[in-house]
């Protein structure tokens, strides 16, 4: 009797070790209506990138965040600038990053900036010349002078002008001069940080506009004798959208170019801090500007 | 015998249940022409608000591209059919259909070269 019932146990665990390798290996469960979220990584991150480009256009930063939830990430915004490091730290061209560190911009601060509406520049027609050589005998010599003909002009039609109703005075706001976009950024301060719990030697930036609004964006080319780095502000919205930060080596001096709106501080190089026990460490520097 | 081809036929019966309904296999890296539907026409239509920002017909071909194999006029196709079936605003219409006339007219870099 109990080997028998031993015979149908062991019966019931094969079929169910064959039902199993079945529904699993053999014909497992097939997906056809997924979700973001268990996209490729690589697929996620093309996601991300058109969510953003997305969002540059309709500015709806609701539906961009619903959008972005649907990847299930623990921390879009963080994810977001974990993103756009990783394209420039790939070579990627900044244009193609910034509307994920806009993005995440935005998020953090919870409404749309300045809509980004590339203006389409006036095309001017410039007076054009043709050269054309002609030969002229001088003295039984043939000298080549060059001529000139103008191209002829394109003819505009001048676009009827609406009449004009009624004319109302409207007075007009009055004008409060300020830096426009390119005014250069100047070095408004130069902080010594000193955190014996900071394994690195950080040179941090943090930059504003005239108005004190910090400015994401902004190009820094950092270079040493041995090298050069180029990064942006913007890509850590969580420390601020001026915000960006270089690694400092030890005994290194660094000049910084402003490549947005032109600016250069020479022979910066990490301060020597002291910790309570007299022991010197390499600390870390913050720099301000302003525009 | 016989008692013996039950007890079997009721293990791959469990079996079956629970590899297949009550513990399937968990995809976690999945390409996305296997999104559902709704997903996809939702990634046509940001592909499309991007396009109207830049109007680069190439960077949007590419996009669509990893939704499958059918070419992206014919993607753009379904995607504004189900816009239409399922009330999308006139605007969202509107924007699928600027990417469609752009997709039918976009001819891959090097396409016309013999």
């Amino acid at each position: 009797m109990s080997r028998s019932l031993l015979h149908l146990f062991l019966a019931l665990l094969t079929g169910l070790g064959l039902g199993l390798a079945y529904s699993w290996f053999l014909s497992p469960v097939e997906y056809v209506d997924a979700a973001p979220a268990i996209l490729r990584s690589d697929f996620k991150d093309q996601y991300r990138i058109v969510i953003a480009s997305s969002y540059l256009s309709t500015q709806d930063l609701a539906r961009a965040r619903a959008r972005l939830e649907l990847l299930g990430d623990a921390d879009l915004i963080a994810e977001l600038s974990a993103q756009a490091q990783r394209m420039l730290a790939s070579g990627e061209p900044f244009n193609k990053a910034q509307p994920l560190a806009r993005l995440a911009t935005d998020l953090k601060q919870g409404y749309a900036s300045a809509a980004f509406t590339p203006t389409p520049i006036p095309a001017f027609n410039t007076p054009q010349f043709e050269v054309t050589p002609t030969f002229v005998e001088q003295g039984g010599e043939t000298t080549e002078e060059p001529t000139t003909t103008p191209f002829p002009t394109a003819d505009f039609e001048q676009t009827p002008l609406a009449p004009i109703i009624a004319e109302t005075s409207t007075p007009r706001p009055t004008f409060t001069p300020t830096s426009g976009p390119g005014a250069p950024f100047t070095l408004a301060g130069q902080e010594t940080l000193c955190d014996p719990a900071l394994q690195t030697s950080l040179m941090q930036f943090m930059f504003s506009d005239s108005r004190n609004r910090q400015s994401a964006g902004v190009e820094i080319i950092v270079t040493w004798n041995q090298g050069e780095d180029r990064f942006f502000t913007g890509f850590k919205p969580e420390l601020g959208n001026g915000y960006a930060d270089f690694v400092m080596q030890a005994d290194t001096i660094y000049n910084i170019r402003i490549v947005t709106g032109g600016s250069f501080v020479p022979n910066v190089a990490a301060p020597i801090c002291t910790d309570p026990n007299g022991t010197n460490y390499p600390g870390s520097l913050l720099l301000t500007f302003q525009q | 015998m016989i008692k013996i081809a039950v007890a079997l036929a009721i293990g791959m019966a469990l079996g079956l249940v629970y590899g297949w309904v009550i513990d399937p296999i968990q995809y976690t890296d999945i390409t996305p022409n296997l999104l559902r539907e709704d997903y996809q026409v939702d990634y046509i239509l940001m592909v499309a608000e991007a396009y109207q920002q830049d109007f680069d017909a190439e960077t949007a071909a590419r996009r669509l591209a990893i939704l499958g194999s059918e070419s992206p006029a014919s993607l753009t196709t379904s995607a504004l059919e189900y816009a239409n079936r399922n009330n999308f605003t006139p605007n969202e219409i509107q924007t699928l259909q600027s990417l469609l006339t752009a997709m039918q007219t976009y001819q891959p870099q090097g396409a016309g070269s013999q």
